[in-house]
C-alpha cells in the first residue's frame, strides 16, 4: 500500500435510510422490526469504502483483506427517512512484517450538516 | 424490564444472546450492508486467502453483539459507541454468543462502559470472534 495516502479524504456518497433497506439489515443482524440497528451505519460506511478499496493510487490488494477493527460512535439514532452523507479519510497506513493495516474514518452526516455517526474500520491486508 | 442505571453494578453482565449462522444469513447480510466481499461468499476466494473456506463477516458478528446490546437496553437510544476488534474467523454453520460486563460507571454523566465479546464454541474450546470489545452507554 502507498504509505504517502495518509489524510487522503474521498468524495462523499449519499445512502437514504430506506424502510425496505432497513428491514432487510434488521433480518440480517436478527434485530426486531420498529428500530433501526444501530449498524445500520455500515452500509453508508461501505458505499463510501468501494472509493477507498478500489483507489489504483492506493494500491491495496483486496483480495488479501480481513477486516481488523470496527468501531462506531454515535451521536444519535438512526432513523427512517434519514439521508446521510459519507465522506472516508484515510487516518492511518502502516504495515508491519509485511502485514499491512489501513484504517479509515468515516464521518457520516444528516442532511442538516449534524454528525450522526463516526465509523471507524481497520482493513488488514495479509503478507502473502 | 429494561436495566436502570441505578440497578447497574460493576461486574453485571449483561444476558447472552446465541445465534447460528448460516450460509444463507452470510448471504443475506451481504446482499443488506453491501459488501460482497468474496471471502464471505466464495470458498475458493476464502481458500485463496488462506481461510479453510467462506467466513462470515466481522460486521455481521458485530451486528449480532449490538443486538444483544439493544435487546437488553429494549432499543437502539443510548448507545454511544461500539468497538470491535476482530480476533477469530467465523464459518457458516457455527454458533456465535454475544455478550458482556460492566467495566466502569459514571454516575454523573450516567453512562456505563461495558466490556464485550463474541464468542464461538469450535472442536469443544470457545474462541473469541470479537474479544475485548467496549460499549458505552448513557442512560436516561
Amino acid at each position: 500500500m502507498n504509505e504517502g495516502l495518509d489524510g487522503k479524504r474521498y468524495p462523499e456518497v449519499r445512502v437514504e435510510v430506506e424502510a425496505e433497506l432497513v428491514r432487510a439489515f434488521a433480518q440480517a443482524v436478527g434485530e426486531r422490526e420498529g428500530s433501526v440497528p444501530p449498524t445500520f451505519a455500515t452500509v453508508p460506511e461501505v458505499a463510501g469504502l468501494a472509493q477507498v478499496i478500489s483507489d489504483p493510487e492506493l494500491g491495496l490488494d483486496f483480495s488479501r483483506v480481513v477486516h481488523g477493527e470496527q468501531s462506531y460512535e454515535w451521536r444519535r439514532p438512526l432513523r427512517v427517512g434519514d439521508v446521510l452523507r459519507c465522506r472516508p479519510r484515510i487516518e492511518a497506513i502502516r504495515s508491519r512484517g509485511g502485514t499491512g493495516f489501513l484504517t479509515v474514518v468515516s464521518e457520516i452526516t444528516d442532511v442538516e450538516g449534524e454528525v450522526v455517526v463516526v465509523a471507524r474500520c481497520t482493513l488488514v491486508e495479509l503478507s502473502r | 424490564m429494561n436495566p436502570r442505571f441505578e440497578d447497574l453494578s460493576v461486574g453485571d453482565e449483561l444476558p447472552p444472546l446465541a445465534r447460528t449462522l448460516t450460509r444463507d444469513d452470510v448471504v443475506r447480510y451481504a446482499e443488506a450492508s453491501g459488501d460482497r466481499n468474496p471471502l464471505h461468499l466464495d470458498d475458493a476466494a476464502a481458500r485463496a486467502a488462506g481461510f479453510p473456506g467462506a467466513i462470515a463477516h466481522g460486521m455481521l458478528t458485530m451486528g449480532h453483539l449490538a443486538t444483544c446490546l439493544t435487546r437488553w437496553l429494549g432499543g437502539p437510544e443510548g448507545l454511544e459507541r461500539l468497538t470491535a476488534p476482530f480476533r477469530a474467523p467465523v464459518f457458516p454453520g457455527e454458533t456465535i454468543v454475544a455478550g458482556g460486563r460492566v467495566r466502569a460507571l459514571d454516575p454523573a454523566a450516567r453512562r456505563a462502559e461495558l466490556e464485550v465479546w463474541v464468542t464461538v464454541e469450535r472442536e469443544g474450546r470457545h474462541e473469541q470472534a470479537i474479544r475485548r470489545g467496549t460499549a458505552v452507554i448513557r442512560f436516561p
